[in-house]
């Protein structure tokens, strides 16, 4: 059974148009099932939660990245599953503005994206950890004054910048090599004296007193804080041209 | 190993770079190659190899297989294989090496001593040893 998450801004009129085609589309490929309005629900964990117990399959995100962001956290919990229950699966409907998780994974729009919960590709991958919060694309800090700690040693950076901890690329044009399988998130530091640093690690503690992480573009955290990585945590449905292999 | 002077090969094959205006203390890791253009304080180990650039201020002992040094380094450099001292480098310590080859202009404040053949074999076998050969 698929249960459809909508989040709360697609309640705006300019968006129904693009729903209805897209309702449409899903039922034209025996792909209907029961839509959760976020707008309404106080505990959103709890109410995918439930549905998952009840028998939910593939739970699919219809809005951007911070839609995605309220509902990881939800399908990973191992507790809800039961001794022979199958992981929920978990797709992505992009609509909108602010989509980088699901370009990564290479779903352009709301018509591709039925087609591709129709092909139901599926590739299990690493989910970065902030603190309390989990992230499939990345967190980023400005690099001035902010300090990693990574097991024996540390790094600091003298310049003003970008600080960016990835686990899965947003951006195709993106110079660096990172894979979402690999159980290592990569660390890239961009500097205004256009210098590059770059190298991997698996868990550390970042901070910066004056400057918070921002996680999948979504949630602003607090620092110091964890940051880990749960190997091949989530299954996700992904189109062909997804930016990774 | 690094090729000297093209720059964009040796990016593509690195596992760490520090750039220009990163600091790092304490005693950094690695298994491939590492780059360093920053300031580095402590110790720097890795079974592959390391290029220190030219703006790069390391106030460390260095341990690699390979090494190409263009910066400044301030501590004991042991490079079990091929190592490479430019023109602008600038060593404060004692250097260990397989092989060696040091440009004109390069300023070494230390001892050179090279490697016995036995070390060399000693590390070798024990190289193979770690990573055994895939069947």
């Amino acid at each position: 059974m698929h249960v459809y998450v909508y989040d709360d801004y697609l309640n705006k009129s300019k968006f129904n148009r693009t729903i209805n085609r897209m309702e449409i589309r899903l039922t034209d490929l025996g792909l209907n099932g029961k839509i959760l309005r976020l707008a309404g629900i106080k505990n959103i964990k709890a109410a995918i939660q439930n549905e998952i117990r009840i028998g939910a399959k593939t739970i699919v995100a219809v809005g951007n990245n911070q839609t995605v962001n309220k509902i990881i956290g939800a399908i990973i919990d191992d507790d809800i599953y039961g001794d022979f229950q199958k992981k929920t699966l978990l797709g992505i409907i992009p609509i909108g503005e602010d989509n980088s998780i699901a370009t990564s994974f290479g779903i352009k729009n709301p018509e591709d994206a039925c087609n591709i919960l129709l092909a139901r590709r599926v590739e299990k991958i690493d989910l970065g950890l902030a603190g309390s919060y989990y992230f499939l694309n990345e967190a980023s800090i400005q690099s001035l004054g902010t300090r990693i700690d990574i097991g024996d040693y540390s790094i600091e950076t003298m310049e003003r910048g970008e600080i960016k901890i990835i686990n899965l690329l947003k951006d195709k044009d993106e110079d660096i090599r990172s894979n979402p399988h690999d159980g290592l998130l990569d660390i890239v530091i961009k500097t205004k004296r256009k210098d590059h640093t770059y190298l991997n690690a698996k868990n550390f503690r970042i901070s910066n007193p004056d400057e918070k992480l921002i996680v999948d573009g979504a949630v602003e955290i607090n620092t110091p804080t964890e940051i880990g990585i749960l190997r091949d945590r989530v299954n996700i449905i992904v189109g062909k041209d997804r930016l990774f292999e | 190993m690094f090729s000297k002077d093209n720059k964009s090969e040796k990016f593509k094959d690195a596992e760490t770079i520090i750039g220009a205006s990163i600091k790092v203390k304490g005693n950094f890791q690695g298994q491939g190659n590492i780059i360093i253009e920053g300031a580095l304080e402590g110790s720097l180990k890795t079974a592959s190899d390391v290029f220190i650039g030219h703006q790069a201020k390391v106030v460390a002992s260095i341990e690699s297989k390979g090494a190409v040094i263009n910066g400044e380094v301030r501590g004991n450099i042991k490079a079990k294989g091929y190592l490479s001292i430019g023109e602008t480098a600038k060593i404060f310590g004692d250097i260990q090496y397989g092989e060696i080859s040091i440009d004109k202009g390069a300023s070494i404040n230390g001892q050179l001593i090279m490697l016995s053949e036995e070390h060399k074999r000693n590390e070798r076998t024990k190289e193979e040893t770690e990573t055994p050969s895939e069947k």
